[in-house]
């Protein structure tokens, strides 16, 4: 089962109709299950609800087969943390689908770093999805803790100027 | 002794847009283990997940392109400073993040700002507005730490 998610905040029109057209199309046979927020095109091809509560949110996150959604930081977060392959779609300004196009910069990035996979749009979806099944994503490690660290430092000395 | 240590505790204040903000914030909770934290963000979807680190305020979203939210989420912010008057206040962005330290610095507190992930080629507009108060910036990729004096690059948080 391939999970599509738009994320929690805004519609995603132009992700949740392009993968209901070349779902149609043919060479594709997975099911789909999707998220679509506030989007108010529903799709023809696979179900689709507008919420998911956060705890069956994470259940499909955690048993699909692969995801896809828009760039959002977040869910790309989930989708590395649970080492799944993951297709995005970035949001576009000019679409007002977002306010600035930071996730195209992020995209590209994690694209060439081997991290998702990426369609820009309809034309690159169906070569993509295709793809999906058997991306295998280059794990990616992190610097939280040693970043913590340094927070944890600048708390410890702010405190210790604070006793003096 | 106990009570001397207790009002020498930092309090700290974590302000974060909900979504991919305050998921890179959640990171790096290690860092303030021990201290007494509040949290702001914008909307409940990250009510429960916020609740063991204090109080968690919920003020709306905003972003630059609504200005009259940009004021509501901004009356809410400064009720919330000065009920809470952190020591120091923490933040991923975005727009959020920037008010509450500006209103912190305001009253005196130390702003640390961790710019998100996601701003690959330049540092996000907020965090260009807060590193003039920032007292530790951090950015995650390496060539931003380059084009701005005061930012410091130690790692991905992501």
């Amino acid at each position: 089962m391939i999970f599509l998610t738009v994320g929690t905040q805004f519609p995603f029109d132009r992700l949740v109709k392009s993968v209901d057209e070349v779902v149609s199309q043919d060479g594709f046979s997975d099911d789909i299950f999707a998220q679509i927020g506030e989007s108010s095109y529903r799709p023809h091809n696979f179900e689709a609800v507008s919420f998911l509560e956060k705890r069956l949110f994470d259940k499909h996150i955690r048993e699909a087969s692969g995801i896809i959604s828009h760039a959002g930081i977040g869910t790309i977060m989930m989708a590395l943390d649970d080492r799944k392959p993951l297709l995005v779609m970035p949001r576009l300004k000019e679409y007002g689908e977002v306010v600035g196009d930071h996730q195209v910069a992020i995209s590209r990035k994690f694209e060439e770093l081997g991290h998702i996979l990426v369609a820009h749009s309809k034309g690159d979806l169906l070569d993509r999805i295709k793809k999906l099944q058997s991306f295998v994503p280059q794990q990616r490690t992190n610097q939280a803790e040693v970043t913590a660290d340094r927070i944890t430092k600048f708390l410890y000395e702010l405190s210790s100027l604070r006793k003096s | 002794m106990v009570l001397v240590l207790m009002s020498n505790r930092l309090k700290i204040c974590l302000a974060a847009s909900a979504g991919g903000h305050i998921s890179q914030l959640l990171k790096l909770a290690e860092s303030w283990k021990g201290y007494e934290t509040c949290c702001v963000t914008t909307t409940g979807v990250v009510q429960e997940k916020l609740q063991k680190y204090g109080k968690v305020y919920v003020v709306g979203e905003c972003n630059r392109e609504h200005l009259l939210k940009v004021v509501a989420v901004f009356v809410r912010c400064v009720n919330i400073i000065l009920r809470e008057r952190p020591n120091v206040v923490i933040s991923t962005g975005a727009a959020v993040g920037c008010v509450m330290c500006f209103l912190g610095k305001l009253l005196g507190a130390n702003v640390v700002w961790i710019d998100s992930i996601t701003n690959v080629e330049q540092i996000s507009l907020s965090g260009r507005m807060v590193k003039y108060v920032a007292d530790l910036f951090l950015v995650q990729w390496p060539e931003l730490a380059e084009q701005y004096s005061n930012a410091e690059y130690v790692g991905a948080v992501v």
